[in-house]
C-alpha cells in the first residue's frame, strides 16, 4: 500500500480508518482490499467540449423513443458513444459443436442484433408455434438506442474450432492484479455481448430474444447489469457510486486519428491477424465498492484519493470539471497528491499519451451482501488498441493506490470487440470464420 | 357488412369488416434472402429471418389501407392486390363468440387465426400472403361452419405456409398409443415398485437404493399422463417443496429416496415404501377407465423436458441420489414417444421435426456421457462447468425446438 496522501487529511475524522484497516489487513503488503479501477474519475486528456444538457434527449429515453443507432458500419457502434442509461454485459461460453455452427451462432446474433437494433414489427403469430417475440416491448419493437456490442475471448481460439492460428496476439485471458479478489465463476468467457439502450426494458428484451435464438450454439455463464446516471447538475459528468463524477477525461471520439491511435485495431499490426482491423480491445472488470465504508470517510480524505472535487468534478487545483490538472507545478503534490487517483491513472506526460484508454464505466446495484451492506459498484469497461500497452498499463501505475481499500475487483475479462459489420449481407467475425 | 342467416332455430349476425394494409415489397428482403442459409436451429433461424424481414418497418409502418366488403358470408367481399405482408383488422359484429380462420379453401389449411373471437370486439391478423388462395372461415357457437368469399393472389410468391388443422379425430390414434405405453409402463414399475418395496420389508437398503432409482426412472419417463394421474402422482412423485422434509404427509419416490440417501432406517422408510406400492397399484387398477384429454398429447411434447430443465438440470429434484441427469434421461424416452406417436401428424406439419430429433440426440449423447463405469451418475453439482454448459444449452434448444409441436397438434375444429 502506498503511504499516506501527501496532504493531511482535514479536520475530523480523526485517525484515519485506512490505518484501521491496514492493522486488519495484518501486514499483508498490499491489503487485502484491493483492486485497480484505472481511470475511475478520469485522468485522460480530452479536447472535446462537455457534454451538454439535452433535455429532449432526457424526454426521448423516458419515453423510450432514443433512435435507432445505425448498426452497419466499419466498427462496431456502442463502442465510440457515451455511455448508455442502460447496460447488460453477459459472457457465454460457445458450445456450437463445429466450425459451421460456430459460423451459424455468429449469423444468427447477427440477424438478431440487426432486427433488435432497427426495431420494427415482430412477424405475427402464427397457428404453427409460439409468439416469435415476447411481446415486454409492446406490439412493435424499438429501437430506444440499443446498441449491441459482441466480443471474443481468449479461449474461443483453442483447438475446437479450428481457429488457434488466427488468434491475436495481444488476446489473452485477464491477469489478476495484486489488489483483486477474482471469483472464477464471474471471469472471462468464449464470448460477451453489451447491451446497452435507454432502458432496461429494452435491454432484457434484447437479451432474451437473442438468447432465445441461440441456445444451443452458447450458453451464458454469467452476467451483470449496470446503469449510468443523469449528470447530477445538468450539464456535468454522471457519477459513480461514491459519488464523484466517472467519465471526465477521456480520449476524443470525434477524432479519427485519435481513435486510430488509441482504440482502434489497425491493419497491418504485427501480431494483429488481417481479420481483427476495425475490432478493439475490450476490457471489463466487475469492481465491487465498499459504499458504506466509504460514507464513514472525510470529505477531504475522499476528494484526496480522486484528486478531485467531489461536488463539482473540479481537479483540486482547477476551477473547471474538464480543466487539465498541472502536475509540473505540484510536483510534490501539495494540492493533487502524488497518489491521487487521477493522477496515477493519467499523469499526462508525454510518455504516458499512448498508454490512454477509451473508458466506458456503469453503476452496478444487486441487491446486499452477506453482512446486509449494498452489493453495489463500478463495471469499469475500456477499449483499446492494445491491452497490455494501456490498460494494463495504467492500471499497473495504480496498484496499491489509496482506494483499494474501498473496492474490490472480482470479475471480468479480456476480450475483443469484433469488427463492425458491414452490410446487410456481413456478418459478425466473417473475415475471422469464412 | 351484416349477414343474416338461419341456423334453425336462431338468427346469427355473422360478419366482421376487414381491410388489409399491404406492405412494400422490399420488406421481403431478408427473409428471402436468409432463410435456408442458417444451418444451425433451423426454426429458430427461420424465425429470424422473419424476424429480420420485420426490420424495416414493414407491418405497421404505413396506415393499412381498407379494402372493401360488402354483403356476404364471414367476411364479405374483399381482394388484395399482389403477395406481401397484411394486417387484416377485423371486427366479430356477430352477438356470439367463435373463431374465425384465414384458409386455403383447396386443402383447409390455416394460415392465421383469431380464437375465443367475443361477440363486438375487434382483433388483427398479421400474415405474409403469398400467391394463393385465400378465404375466411367462421366457426361460431351454434352455428354451422361458413366459408367466406374464396380470394385469389395472383403471382408466383411464396408466403407463409397454411397449416393442415389437426381435428380431435386426428389425435385419436396417437391417444391411444400413447395410453398403452403408459400402461405397458405403469405394469413394469408396480414390478419395480413391489421389488423395491420388499427390499426395504427385508432390511437391504442397499438393493433398495438400486431398485428405487430403477422404478424412478421408469416413472419419469410417462410425464405426459401426470395430469390424468390426478393426486395419485402428487403421492407418488411429489416434492418437499411445500411439506418440508420432515413432514409426514410427504409421500413417494422422492421421500424414499431423501431417506434412503440420508441414513433412515429400513423401519422408518418401510412405511413409505408400502404407500408407494399400494399408490402404484392403484394407478394401475384405475387406468383403463383414465383418458388423457387429446390436448395433452402435443403439450406435453415440450413440458415434459421445461420440468427436466426447472427440476432436475438445476438439481432441484436431488433428494440425495445424485441422479438427476438419469431422470432427464428417463424424460427423453418419454418426450421420444410422444414424437413416435404425433409422428404421421407431425411429418406432413413441422418441417423442422429433423432438427428435433437432432437435439435430442445431442442432449442424449451428452448425458450418457455422465454415467459412471459403476452405473452411477454424476450429480449435477458436480459437473464440470463446460460440461454443465454443453447440456443446458443443448437442452434449452431442445425445448425450443419441441414447443412449436404444442400449437401444430392443438387439436381444432373444422
Amino acid at each position: 500500500m502506498t503511504g499516506v496522501p501527501a496532504r493531511p487529511p482535514g479536520p475530523g475524522p480523526g485517525p484515519g480508518r485506512r490505518s484501521f484497516l491496514r492493522g486488519v489487513a495484518g501486514g499483508v503488503a498490499g491489503g487485502v482490499v484491493a483492486g485497480g479501477v484505472a481511470g475511475m474519475a478520469g485522468g485522460h486528456a480530452r479536447a472535446a467540449s462537455p457534454p451538454s444538457p439535452d433535455a429532449d434527449a432526457d424526454a426521448a429515453i423516458a419515453a423510450g423513443r432514443l433512435p435507432a443507432v445505425p448498426f452497419h458500419g466499419r466498427y462496431q457502434a456502442g463502442i465510440l458513444p457515451p455511455p448508455q442509461r442502460r447496460t447488460a454485459i453477459v459472457s457465454f461460453t460457445a458450445t456450437a459443436d463445429s466450425r459451421a455452427e460456430l459460423t451459424d451462432l455468429f449469423r444468427t446474433v447477427t440477424e438478431r442484433a440487426r432486427f433488435l437494433t432497427a426495431g420494427g414489427t415482430p412477424p405475427p403469430v402464427g397457428i404453427g408455434g409460439p409468439p416469435p417475440d415476447s411481446g415486454t416491448l409492446g406490439p412493435a419493437v424499438v429501437p430506444d438506442g440499443l446498441t449491441v456490442t459482441f466480443g471474443v475471448g481468449s479461449t474461443l481460439f483453442d483447438d475446437r474450432y479450428g481457429l488457434a492460428a488466427l488468434r491475436p496476439a495481444r488476446l489473452v485471458p485477464m491477469r489478476s492484479f495484486p489488489n483483486d479478489d477474482l471469483d472464477p465463476a464471474q471471469c472471462h468467457g468464449d464470448l460477451v455481448l453489451q447491451l446497452s439502450a435507454g432502458n432496461t426494458d429494452t435491454v432484457l428484451h434484447a437479451l432474451r430474444d437473442i438468447a432465445k435464438h441461440t441456445r444451443g450454439g452458447m450458453q451464458a455463464n454469467w452476467r451483470i447489469d449496470g446503469f449510468v446516471s443523469p449528470p447530477r447538475p445538468a450539464g456535468t459528468v454522471p457519477r459513480n457510486m461514491f459519488g464523484f463524477m466517472d467519465g471526465i477525461a477521456n480520449p476524443d471520439t470525434s477524432s479519427q486519428a485519435e481513435m486510430d491511435s488509441l482504440v482502434w485495431i489497425q491493419p497491418g499490426t504485427p501480431g494483429e491477424p488481417a481479420w481483427a482491423a476495425g475490432g478493439s480491445y475490450f476490457v471489463i472488470r466487475l469492481i465491487r465498492m465498499f459504499i458504506e465504508f466509504w460514507d464513514r470517510v472525510d470529505i477531504t480524505e475522499q476528494e484526496n484519493m480522486f484528486g478531485r472535487r467531489r461536488a463539482s468534478g473540479f481537479p483540486l487545483d482547477a476551477s473547471g470539471i474538464f480543466a487539465s490538472p498541472d502536475y509540473t507545478a505540484d510536483p510534490t503534490g501539495e494540492v493533487i497528491p502524488l497518489d491521487a487517483h487521477i493522477r496515477l491513472a493519467n499523469p499526462r506526460t508525454p510518455q504516458t499519451a499512448s498508454s490512454r484508454i477509451l473508458r466506458r464505466s456503469y453503476n452496478y446495484d444487486r441487491g446486499l451482501d452477506a453482512v446486509g451492506d449494498l452489493d453495489t459498484g463500478l463495471i469499469f469497461t475500456c477499449f483499446q488498441q492494445d491491452i497490455k500497452r494501456q490498460f494494463e498499463t495504467v492500471q499497473t501505475r495504480l496498484i496499491d493506490e489509496p482506494l483499494v481499500d474501498y473496492i474490490s475487483p472480482f470479475g471480468g475479462g479480456y476480450f475483443l470487440a469484433l469488427p463492425g459489420v458491414r452490410d446487410g449481407s456481413d456478418y459478425y467475425g466473417r473475415a475471422l470464420l469464412a | 357488412m351484416r349477414v343474416w342467416y338461419l341456423t334453425g332455430y336462431e338468427r346469427v349476425n355473422v360478419g366482421f369488416g376487414a381491410r388489409a394494409g399491404r406492405i412494400p415489397p422490399e420488406c421481403r428482403v431478408y427473409a428471402d434472402g436468409v432463410m435456408g442459409t442458417t444451418r444451425l436451429l433451423a426454426a429458430a433461424a427461420a424465425l429470424a429471418a422473419l424476424g429480420a424481414a420485420a426490420l424495416t418497418g414493414c407491418g405497421g409502418a404505413a396506415p393499412p389501407a381498407v379494402i372493401s366488403v360488402d354483403a356476404g358470408a364471414c367476411g364479405g367481399e374483399w381482394h388484395l392486390a399482389g403477395p406481401g405482408w397484411h394486417t387484416f383488422e377485423l371486427r366479430n359484429t356477430n352477438d356470439v363468440g367463435g373463431e374465425v380462420d384465414l384458409v386455403n379453401p383447396a386443402t383447409g389449411g390455416i394460415y392465421a387465426e383469431i380464437s375465443s373471437f367475443g361477440p363486438g370486439t375487434s382483433a388483427s391478423m398479421s400474415l405474409d400472403v403469398g400467391s394463393g388462395t385465400y378465404a375466411f372461415r367462421c366457426l361460431f357457437q351454434d352455428a354451422d361452419p361458413l366459408t367466406g368469399p374464396v380470394v385469389t393472389v395472383p403471382g408466383h410468391a411464396d408466403g407463409a405456409p397454411a397449416i393442415l388443422p389437426v381435428t380431435y379425430n386426428d389425435l385419436i390414434p396417437p391417444a391411444k398409443a400413447y395410453q398403452g405405453y403408459v400402461e405397458a409402463g405403469l405394469r413394469a414399475l408396480a414390478r419395480q415398485v413391489a421389488a423395491l418395496d420388499g427390499d426395504v420389508r427385508r432390511g437391504d437398503l442397499a438393493a433398495a437404493r438400486r431398485d428405487w432409482l430403477t422404478a424412478h426412472l421408469t416413472y419419469q419417463t410417462l410425464g405426459a399422463a401426470y395430469g390424468t394421474f390426478g393426486k395419485l402422482d402428487d403421492e407418488i412423485d411429489g416434492r418437499a417443496d411445500a411439506l418440508g422434509v420432515d413432514n409426514p404427509e410427504w409421500t413417494g419416490f422422492y421421500r424414499l429416496e431423501y431417506g434412503l440417501w440420508h441414513g433412515q432406517s429400513a423401519r422408518e422408510l418401510a412405511p413409505v415404501a408400502a404407500a408407494l406400492r399400494t399408490d402404484v397399484g392403484s394407478l394401475l387398477a384405475g387406468w383403463p377407465s383414465q383418458e388423457i384429454p387429446l390436448a395433452d398429447i402435443g403439450l406435453r411434447a415440450h413440458e415434459i423436458l421445461e420440468n427436466a430443465l426447472e427440476y432436475q438440470l438445476t438439481g432441484h429434484d436431488d433428494y440425495g441420489s445424485g441422479s438427476t441427469l438419469a431422470t432427464v434421461l428417463a424424460n427423453i424416452t418419454g418426450t421420444r414417444e410422444l414424437l413416435a406417436v404425433l409422428r404421421p401428424l407431425l411429418l406432413p406439419r413441422y418441417p423442422a421435426l429433423p432438427s428435433v430429433y437432432g437435439w435430442l440426440n445431442r442432449l442424449q449423447a451428452l448425458l450418457e456421457k455422465q454415467r459412471r463405469p459403476n452405473g452411477s451418475w454424476v450429480p449435477v453439482s458436480a459437473l464440470a462447468p463446460a460440461a454443465r454448459e454443453q447440456i443446458d444449452a443443448a437442452c434449452g434448444q431442445a425445448v425450443e425446438e419441441l414447443a412449436p409441436i404444442a400449437s401444430i397438434t392443438e387439436p381444432r375444429n373444422t
